[in-house]
């Protein structure tokens, strides 16, 4: 009975003694738990192009709020934006989305050694930054992206924020310098899907997104602080961009999920058909009846589809029962365009037009940019007919039309503010909607054709917002803020009259 | 098999070193109720020390007896204490045969515990409820889990999907974890299972099922034990002759209520007609002829379709199929004094409500055990197919689910007209079908299919060493692997332009996938019985186990088919996505367990297990749980109470444990998963996960107290148990919701605290007993609650599954869990709605708690009455004091199909019990401002953005089961010489359903959209993902041959 018992005994053990090894199997075989920067910078790059360029995107966000879409018979596709419907689910994934894809990658980067993929996550995420006080005004910031070490992140002024993203932006180019001095620095190739690696264009961009930066600021900011950072850019050498900055990581054309999102969602998806989205939305009868008295046809051409009963839009909010209002009989966006060029067209991110209209205003407010106002202007416009494919930019800004020809324009800012409209419709709207809640302008009338109830200013509403409401300023903090980071999100602004702190 | 298993630990230990050559006293024990011979019967002589026990045969032998007269006592679990006088004299062989009576019914039970130990009730600590074959399968179930449903206090099962093999949730006592799993671990025979591998047993294969209802009765299984267990033993053969036995059953299945539906409007907008709308906001019905669907041009071949302005009844009833079951088992079984069998077949084929939708599925079982010399060889095997064969859940361009293109139709459409979808000269036909948004059901079902095939081995082999008298030695080691295939596809549709501009051309795809996962589990159990002294006796077990579980799944798809309906990944253009997951998990555990026992009538139980498992960090992966239990028999214990005269049972317990609960493989670790649309070219993307991790992430602990009580008056006729006992769960793992902005949208990690208590009573009795009549009852009673203590420093709460629309479940602080919540309306001090006086319309309030979604309490019935052959028994039960959110029905306020959207006939109104601020601070009844948009935008966009308003109360009165049995009197079936026993009864399920009156019907409360997954816990949100609610009835033959 013992050697029984003895025998039991020792079988306990071995399985005890075993276990050790036994138990080393907690190794996920198909998730890596470190990967190298190069396979992170794309991916923050695609996020981006995505956040920009997908159905309800930002450029979405803006053409619905600056009057450029309207919807074809058949659809209830934009009953909130027609309605300013400002809630806190009124795009939403404006905010989750910048912080959980696009600045999460970029963040991975700004923390890597590598000085070249340190930088571009700077940029890049100053690029996401800005955007972020433009549309919520305050925001979580200098506590934000620390994922499990912060949970609540607190929220930082918006002007905080933008000051920061200057110094952001100088320690970038910085880096990128320190970096090219030092040996053996890894290089960046063409997982960069913007610039291939080519660091001195990061650079560029980095002084441009300034230049962006304090466009925004010059209302607020006393001279000095503009001076002194335009001191800054022109101190660098590193100039800025001189192209459209656009996003391609290699997007094919008959592989859902590889297109251009843009052409994917709002155009024609793989399988070639025409998507709901795209049938959807057409131009409004505003901006076709605009394009048309400015002797803008190559530019509306070039966005937006004539059908042979000629070019037709729907105002915003307006009833759209006829039968001549279905997709078929409208102007939706022209494929093989200007704006929907291709399935495998770069995705837009920052237009070189608004650059140049950038510098235009502060060449015209006094500051210290080289170049007078008029060249930057019509500059501006040449890249925008350029951008589009459209010919004829120089008799058109030579036309002798109010806002459009320099000469011929009363009021410089709006002629800046309705090229930059007409210059990122379809692009990157949501820049002229941003610079129309600090304006005021474009001032653009509805010119022969009825609106909806018409904004102070005179730039047409949707005919279903409120009689009593502007178009937003700005958005309503997200749902997920309200269930996840209650005890520091900020109470609701009124989206309609609570201004960020740029146009105060 | 339960008898013999006690049998290996009833020995007694023969203490006796005296030897004198003597007499020996010889004989066999029988069971007075079945005449069955009685192996492992203890039969001493106590003045002697000595005894001997039954073999397998019954028979005893007590060898080296002194010449005298002695008092001779056999004793067993659950049967009266036998004394009799023997005499003896040298050298004299004394037969004395024995016969042990029952002691009182209902307490000659024993407990199948852990590791598929067996214990006498009144050494157990803790509470159980056992279930019989009988009792679970007496209505023809098709799924045991469907046969447990009311019939025992504790458990909850919810069928959480509609469909021809619907989804099961198994709940012990409720939900202890926010995060984790809380679903009860399933044993069969002996060896940890999967609630897969229960969800594919055979129902006629069950000998019993016994529910080990908390934590410290499970604490032997380590990490698995937290939710309690459902202890499955399968039939074994009998030690006599051969058995066939063959069942039959056909039950057909109808749609049981569709929602309350308005039927005062039909298709349009606004106000105005639209042919080829889904929704609902055009003019009252007024029976005229109007056109639906596109207007064709004059060369089509068809003319417009025109149809009556009218309701149709039951317009989408009608689209339902009555479905059928059919079941057949046939099982043989038998054995020898040494050895028994049982093997069984079944079969199960059933088509769905809907049309085309088929389950296939066989069992085959075969257990048997083998006894040679002091070792018994055991095997339980079974092998499981089954075939899959329904509609898709990717319908259309916008992925829809199958359920929501039979509810958006009007009420003026003919539904189950269509069905001709393939002809181009019919109505049916893609491009002529009137809905201009979303297709035909009928050919999403021609079109959309999804199909899956598993195959599963499960079983165990066994060996059992009786080492000496009174020490013996199991082993068992357990497989259970599956494997499946599937293949979902769309067929490709374009569509006229001309005739359904709105309609989107849906892209095809074919998705082939497969997995399988396999789970080994091994044990080894040592188990002693040690008579200490006369009084004290110590009961030990000691054991190991192992547990691996190992998964692979991989699948692929390809898009935009070429070659038409033909349904392979060649067929695909552009690259095909796939994806393969891999996890590996392994436990190893070491146990103790020793029962004390005073005279029998006091038991002191104390367990320990200390586990190491593979998921969490290598330096804290080890942790030992252990347990403490003492029970009490105050009617053996205690003359007074031992003598009231009506009183059988009286017995106490008391218990305490601590269990823990691992995370997930893989779980400790950030990882990177490739990005979705890469790798562009030579270019690949990997993506940070969503959730962070905690570095420090530990265990999750779970405290648990229970006291019972157990009663039998009558001699057992009547029985009361009932139980006590509150749980305490910290350091939950949880998967909590961070602010976005923190970079991840989730964050695995330790919080907060849940706290719960609980209540059962099950209350039995056989109220009458004559001799043809019977009638017994069986009432449960369950109550439970857990509250959240705490989240964390800084949030009071945690989303579960929020949905952005505005509703969801959460685990709040100081409430109960889960908990809805949902966007509601504005009230004023006196409770009022707050409108705004400018358009009349309510306010749209915050999100706010509005309910839990587990119940107050459940009360489940059984009953049964018999006279002579004729058995009528109902299963029927009651939840109440819950809600749930009728997802689904806020998308018919949408489309203007609610009963709510036409409630005001589409005309502004003043909202009831409203007012409006004052200017004051104060409010003021509003009695005349109406709402505005009333026609439909008030519905569509304002109403319906108070979630509050779907929030539903969840009570429900459920005849679960009902069948009509008749044993046809032997008398008439011997003649045939070849039939022994004959049965044919009726049976219905879910016959009746009733609900709160004056609330509008929408589906089932037990739905829930998203089973399985990370938000399992998130009861209590459902309703349109999933077919409506059905019911059954149909007949059972039984045969035994």
């Amino acid at each position: 009975m013992k050697t029984r018992i003895s025998l039991l005994l020792i079988i306990v053990g071995l399985l005890a003694a075993s276990c050790k090894d036994f138990l080393d199997v907690n190794t996920d075989p198909n998730n890596p738990t470190e990967v190298s920067p190069d396979l992170v910078l794309p991916v923050g790059l695609n996020y981006t192009a995505v956040y920009e360029q997908q159905d309800r995107g930002l450029n979405h966000l803006g053409n619905m709020m600056m009057f450029n879409f309207g919807e074809s018979n058949g659809f209830s596709w934009y009953d909130q934006e027609f309605k300013y419907n400002a809630t806190s689910t009124f795009y939403d994934q404006m905010f989750d989305d910048a912080y959980s894809r696009s600045l999460k990658q970029y963040n991975i980067l700004v923390n890597r050694p590598e000085g070249y993929y340190k930088a571009i996550g700077m940029i890049m995420e100053a690029y996401h930054f800005q955007i972020l006080v433009d549309l919520y005004g305050d925001i979580p910031y200098s506590e934000a992206l620390e994922r499990g070490k912060k949970s609540n992140p607190k929220y930082d002024k918006g002007e905080e924020v933008y000051n920061d993203l200057l110094t952001k932006l100088s320690t970038a180019i910085a880096t990128i310098d320190s970096t090219s001095n030092a040996e053996s620095s890894v290089k960046v190739g063409d997982d960069d899907t913007v610039f291939g690696g080519d660091m001195s264009k990061w650079k560029a961009f980095a002084n441009t997104l300034k230049i962006r930066i304090l466009t925004r600021l010059s209302d607020t900011k006393p001279a000095s602080f503009i001076n002194d950072e335009l001191a800054k850019i022109s101190n660098s050498g590193a100039g800025y961009i001189t192209d459209d900055v656009t996003i391609n990581p290699g997007y094919e054309k008959e592989q859902e999920g590889k297109q251009n999102p843009y052409w994917n969602q709002l155009g024609v998806n793989a399988s070639g058909t025409e998507t709901l989205s795209y049938k959807a939305t057409c131009a409004t009868q505003f901006v076709i009846n605009f394009f048309q008295n400015t002797n803008d046809t190559t530019r509306l051409g070039a966005i937006f589809q004539e059908d042979p009963s000629g070019y037709k839009g729907i105002n915003q909010g307006q009833p759209n029962n006829s039968d001549d209002q279905t997709p078929d009989y409208v102007s939706n966006l022209k494929l093989g365009g200007g704006v929907l060029k291709s399935a495998t067209m770069g995705s837009a991110i920052f237009t070189l037009a608004e650059h140049e209209l950038n510098l235009a205003e502060l060449a015209f407010k006094g500051f210290n940019v080289s170049g007078s106002a008029q060249s930057h202007y019509e500059a501006g416009i040449q890249a925008s007919f350029d951008y589009l494919g459209a010919s004829g930019a120089s008799s058109y800004y030579t036309n002798g039309k109010e806002n459009v020809d320099w000469n011929n324009s009363s009021n410089k800012m709006d002629a800046i503010m309705t090229q930059k409209w007409l210059a990122t419709m379809g692009i990157t709207a949501e820049q002229a909607w941003f610079d129309y809640n600090r304006t005021g302008y474009p001032d653009a009338k509805p010119v022969g054709v009825s609106t909806g109830p018409t904004a102070p200013t005179g730039f047409p509403l949707s005919a279903q917002a409120g009689s009593n409401k502007d178009r937003p300023v700005r958005l309503h903090y997200p749902a997920s803020e309200i269930t996840r980071n209650g005890s520091n999100v900020p109470d609701q602004p009124d989206p309609f009259t609570q201004k960020i702190f740029w146009a105060q | 098999m339960i008898r013999k298993l006690l049998s290996l630990i009833a020995c007694i230990l023969i203490l006796s070193g005296a030897v004198y050559a003597q007499g020996t006293v010889t004989g066999t024990v029988t069971d007075k109720e079945t005449g069955d011979t009685f192996p492992g019967v203890n039969v001493v002589i106590p003045q002697l020390q000595i005894g001997a026990a039954t073999n397998a045969n019954g028979e005893y032998t007590i060898k080296n007896v002194p010449a005298g007269t002695y008092t001779i006592t056999a004793s067993f679990v659950g049967y009266k204490k036998y004394t009799a006088q023997i005499q003896v004299s040298d050298g004299e062989k004394v037969v004395h045969n024995i016969v042990l009576v029952p002691s009182v019914v209902g307490l000659n039970d024993v407990v199948v515990t852990a590791y598929g130990i067996s214990r006498g009730k009144n050494s157990v600590a803790y509470q159980t409820q056992s279930v019989s074959s009988e009792d679970l399968n007496n209505a023809e179930v098709t799924s045991v889990a469907e046969g447990l449903v009311g019939k025992v206090a504790g458990l909850q099962i919810n069928t959480q999907t509609s469909g021809v093999n619907s989804q099961k949730q198994i709940l012990l006592r409720g939900l202890r974890s926010i995060s984790g799993n809380n679903e009860a671990l399933i044993v069969i025979d002996g060896s940890i299972a999967s609630q897969s591998a229960f969800n594919d047993l055979n129902p006629n294969d069950i000998k019993s099922v016994d529910v080990l209802k908390g934590a410290t009765a499970a604490s032997l299984y380590g990490s698995n034990a937290s939710n309690g267990a459902l202890i499955v033993t399968t039939k074994q053969g009998d030690h006599d002759g051969l058995k066939v036995k063959y069942n039959h059953s056909t039950t057909w299945r109808e749609v049981a209520y569709m929602p309350d539906f308005q039927s005062k409007f039909g298709s349009g907008w606004d106000g105005v007609y639209t042919p080829g709308e889904n929704t609902n906001w055009g003019p009252r019905f007024d029976g005229q002829m109007r056109r639906i669907g596109p207007d064709f041009p004059a060369d089509y071949p068809l003319d417009n379709q025109m149809v009556p302005y009218a309701p149709v009844k039951d317009n989408l009833k009608n689209f339902f199929n009555r479905g059928a079951t059919a079941q057949n088992t046939i099982s043989l079984s038998g054995g020898n004094e040494s050895g028994s069998f049982y093997l069984s077949v079944g079969d199960q084929q059933t088509d769905g409500i809907v049309p085309n939708d088929e389950y296939k599925k066989y069992n085959f079982t075969a257990n048997g055990s083998k006894e040679l010399g002091d070792v018994t060889l055991g095997v339980n095997a079974s092998f499981f197919k089954d075939n899959k064969n329904v509609v898709g859940n990717n319908i259309g361009a916008q992925d829809r689910a199958f359920y929501w293109f039979v509810l958006n139709n009007p009420k003026e459409i003919p539904l189950n007209k269509y069905s001709n979808w393939q002809d181009p000269t019919s109505y049916g036909y893609p491009d002529n079908y009137y809905n201009a948004y979303y297709e035909n059901p009928y050919w999403a079902i021609g079109t959309n299919r999804d199909k899956s095939e598993s195959k599963r081995l499960r079983g165990n082999i066994s060996a059992s060493w009786d080492i000496i008298d009174n020490i013996n030695v199991t082993g068992r080691l357990g497989v259970n692997t599956v494997s499946g295939i599937g293949k979902d596809y769309r067929a490709a549709q374009h569509y006229d332009p001309q005739l359904k501009p709105s309609m989107t051309d849906v892209p095809s795809y074919v998705t082939d996938s497969e997995y399988q996962n396999t789970q080994v589990t091994g044990n080894l159990v040592a188990k002693g019985d040690f008579q200490l002294t006369e009084a004290f006796g110590l009961n030990a077990i000691l054991g190991s186990s192992v547990e691996t579980h190992q998964y692979r799944g991989s699948s692929m798809t390809a898009n935009n088919l070429s070659i038409p309906n033909f349904f392979d990944i060649s067929n695909g253009t552009g690259k095909i996505d796939a994806s393969v997951n891999e996890s590996q998990k392994r436990t190893f555990g070491v146990f103790g367990d020793f029962t004390f026992n005073y005279k029998e009538w006091a038991y002191l139980n104390v367990t320990g297990r200390q586990d190491f498992t593979s998921t969490l960090p290598s330096d804290n992966n080890s942790y030992f749980y252990p347990s403490a239990g003492l029970s009490l028999v105050l009617s053996k214990a205690i003359p007074a109470i031992g003598d009231i005269p009506f009183l059988s049972l009286l017995k106490v317990t008391a218990n305490n444990s601590t269990v823990y609960k691992d995370l997930n493989p893989y779980q400790v670790n950030e990882t990177y998963s490739q990005s979705g649309s890469f790798p562009f070219g030579t270019i690949n993307g990997f993506y940070l996960s969503g959730t962070a991790i905690d570095n420090n992430i530990k265990k999750e602990k779970l405290n648990s107290t229970e006291f019972g009580l157990n009663t039998a008056f009558f001699d057992g006729r009547v029985t009361f148990d009932a139980s006590y006992y509150f749980t305490k769960t910290t350091n939950l793992i949880t998967n909590i919701s961070p602010s976005i902005a923190s970079g991840s949208t989730g964050y695995l990690t330790n919080i907060g605290q849940l706290s719960g208590n609980g209540m059962e009573f099950s209350l039995g009795g056989n109220v009458i007993e004559a001799k043809d009549f019977s009638w017994n009852v069986n009432l449960n009673y369950t109550s439970y609650e857990q509250k959240v203590d705490e989240i964390q420093p800084g949030a009071d709460e945690i989303a579960i599954e929020s949905y952005n629309a505005g509703y969801g479940t959460y685990a709040i602080k100081d409430m109960v869990f889960p908990q809805i919540k949902a966007v509601s309306y504005v009230r004023d001090p006196q409770g009022r709605v707050v409108i705004d006086p400018e358009t009349g319309n309510p306010l749209i309030g915050d999100l706010k708690p509005m309910g839990k979604t587990t119940p107050d309490y459940t009360l489940g019935l059984n009953t049964s009455v018999n006279y002579k052959g004729l058995t009528v028994s109902a299963t029927m039960d009651y939840r109440t004091g819950y809600v749930y959110y009728a997802q689904g029905l806020d998308i018919m306020e949408f489309t203007g199909r609610s009963i709510e959207s036409a409630s005001a006939n589409r005309q502004n109104f003043v909202f009831p019990n409203s007012s409006y601020p004052d200017g004051n601070g104060g409010y003021t009844e509003n009695t005349n401002i109406p709402i505005s948009g009333g026609t439909m935008d008030f519905w569509q966009n304002h109403y319906n953005q108070i979630k509050e308003n779907y929030v539903k109360d969840a009570t429900a009165f459920k005849l679960r089961e009902l069948s009509v049995n008749y044993s046809i009197p032997v008398e008439l079936i011997s003649k045939t010489r070849v039939i022994s026993k004959l049965s044919v009864g009726l049976v219905a399920h879910n016959l009746l359903t009733i609900l709160p009156d004056g609330q509008t019907k929408f589906s089932d409360p037990e739905f829930k959209n998203t089973g399985g997954g990370y938000d399992q816990n998130g009861i209590g949100v459902g309703g349109y993902l999933t077919p409506p609610p059905t019911r059954s009835y149909g007949f059972v033959v039984n045969i035994e041959f």
